[in-house]
């Protein structure tokens, strides 16, 4: 890849390509993926979720729209850390999913959203902080949902991604720790097919949703594979490889 | 049918929120854009900003108690459906004191998630927050099991969020009120029974239908139907029942304490009944030498017109009558 992919996570203007592609382009796959996130949300959960995650892909597109365009060289945007411009990408889509969707899921991928802000804004676009902000949300998002690994939840994907980004060897290129993060998130995803929820509105059909990956989970695969590029369906991602 | 007089099914609550602060001008200011009232004479003493919210249908909780003495803010969802979570964000953020903001939670699923994120996002932005969560209704207990939801937050809502306010106004810090909600809640239990459902907005129609002589013994505030449809056995016994099972609930430490009383409507029953129930509620909590120190009678935490009632027991040491009987001037509740 590019020199945004350098040991260290590169300068500020390729940490803000990195962020900005990354963020338009898990926009493309949530609209892209959408109808089939509501025929799995149909089969294991109240059948809204794609619906919000499109609502709020178009709520963070506009808010992108409005964002200056990445001029290399160019000093990063107002905001807090060194690093504040690399994160403006995360903390437009992170206020859309906070503020303009309904619903519960939506807004708890703002909070990771947020969370990988706010670690990017302090140490910018480098793998320790793409592990950093995963923890902080994950960590963010069981408290606030109480879900626990095994609930047929995002948990069941996040947790995984944490995981992977944790194991990332020391000068992983930060594009590269995504992707492995994306790989073990699409496991989780395949794995959630064989758990029962527990929580939610999933939890009210029981045995019925058996053999349906989760859909919040799918988000998640959808969120950090993103990072290489837009995904137009899920039915790669779901199938079993090999 | 019974159709509501409405503009509509979804302007019922925005209609509402605007007449009542154009109402209550002299009391509560309304914020149009993000959906939250606060109140207009907040006491200077405040280190901490007291935040509620929940689902509409149960006027006049909350925003009736939006005012001196009571809450800072709160956030009325859709009918029956947990406000968003920018609503209570943005009502902290506009309340928020030095020692930060107070949530105080019904515990229903929707309320604690987007409370929650709502407080994830306050501590995003270094504000300190906590949350008091009410879980007060002694027919949903499912903490013996050790799964589900646990106990709904119901009537009790009402006396934790006085006693807080006027604890809050003494200038007690997050963590002190925090403890004090907590405290509260463990000795406060609630019991409702109806004996006719709420009226659906939607629909005009009941949201269940009961018997001439039945009861719906531990009933919900959402139209949920009770575990149990009891024959209906006359006021004096009824009121026994749930005043025996009620001072069992209550925590073993407050024993000795005397209680402060809710008599509570759910929106769709008389005064005069609701007098006649706090009379054979006090003549039985007398009977078993339960002292009574405070009573509160009317219908403050309603289920939009479900024909039944609430009764809330509080074991009140003095500095929780103290803080009860401290002034207070809001839409619903003064003195």
């Amino acid at each position: 890849m590019s020199a945004t992919d350098g040991p260290g996570g590169g300068d500020a203007a390729g940490g803000l390509a990195l962020t900005g592609c990354w963020m338009r382009w898990f926009t493309e796959s949530a609209l892209a993926v959408e109808a089939e996130l509501t025929e799995l949300d149909q089969l294991a959960g109240d059948g809204d979720f794609g619906t919000n995650l499109g609502a709020g892909a178009r709520a963070a597109r506009r808010r992108l729209d409005r964002l200056p365009a990445a001029v290399p060289g160019s000093s990063p945007g107002p905001g807090s850390g060194p690093e504040a411009g690399s994160a403006l990408p995360l903390e437009a889509t992170a206020t859309a999913f906070l503020d303009e969707i309904g619903g519960t899921s939506g807004p708890l991928f703002g909070l990771l959203l947020q969370s990988l802000a706010a670690a990017v804004a302090e140490s910018g676009t480098t793998t320790a902080a793409l592990c950093e902000g995963t923890g902080r949300g994950l960590a963010a998002i069981r408290r606030v949902g109480g879900a626990a690994p095994g609930d047929k939840t995002l948990v069941d994907a996040l947790a995984p991604a944490a995981a992977a980004l944790a194991a990332a060897p020391p000068g992983t290129p930060p594009g590269r720790a995504l992707s492995a993060a994306a790989e073990a998130a699409w496991r989780g995803v395949r794995d959630t097919a064989r758990l029962r929820a527990r929580l939610g509105r999933a939890s009210y059909l029981g045995e019925r949703t058996a053999g349906v990956p989760d859909p919040g989970a799918a988000g998640i695969g959808l969120l950090y594979g993103a990072a290489e590029g837009p995904l137009g369906s899920l039915r790669s991602r779901l199938a079993a490889p090999g | 049918m019974a159709p509501f007089f409405q503009n509509s099914a979804g302007r019922l609550v925005p209609d509402a929120l605007a007449g009542f602060a154009r109402a209550h001008a002299d009391i509560v200011t309304l914020d149009p854009e993000h959906g939250f009232l606060t109140a207009r004479d907040a006491a200077g003493s405040r280190l901490v900003g007291l935040v509620s919210g929940g689902g509409s249908g149960h006027e006049p909780l909350h925003s009736g108690f939006v005012g001196a003495g009571m809450l800072d803010a709160a956030c009325p969802g859709r009918v029956f459906t947990s406000p968003h979570n920018r609503q209570v964000y943005q009502a902290s953020l506009a309340v928020a004191r030095r020692g930060g903001v107070l949530h105080i939670v019904k515990n229903y699923t929707g309320d604690r998630i987007n409370f929650g994120i709502a407080a994830e996002r306050l501590a995003h932005r270094g504000i300190p927050c906590a949350r008091v969560l009410v879980d007060d209704d002694v027919a949903s207990d499912s903490a013996s099991s050790g799964a589900g939801p646990g106990r709904r937050g119901t009537g009790g809502t009402v006396l934790i969020e006085k006693v807080l306010g006027g604890a809050a106004d003494t200038g007690l810090g997050l963590a002190e009120l925090e403890s004090l909600g907590s405290a509260l809640a463990a000795r406060c239990r609630t019991l409702s029974v109806a004996s006719a459902a709420h009226t659906s907005p939607a629909t005009g129609e009941p949201a269940f239908t009961l018997g001439r002589e039945e009861t719906e013994y531990g009933v919900g505030i959402h139209g949920e139907r009770a575990a149990r449809t009891v024959p209906a056995a006359g006021l004096r016994p009824l009121v026994a029942r749930m005043a025996g099972e009620l001072l069992a609930e209550l925590s073993p430490a407050a024993a000795g304490d005397p209680l402060l009383v809710l008599v509570n409507g759910l929106g769709g029953i008389t005064s005069l009944e609701l007098y006649g129930i706090c009379g054979e509620l006090v003549r039985v909590l007398e009977e078993q030498r339960v002292g009574v120190a405070r009573t509160l009678v009317g219908s403050f935490v309603t289920a939009l017109d479900t024909r039944g009632f609430s009764l809330t027991l509080m074991a009140a040491d003095w500095m929780t009558l103290k803080y009860y009987d401290a002034p207070v001037r809001t839409a619903a509740l003064r003195w």
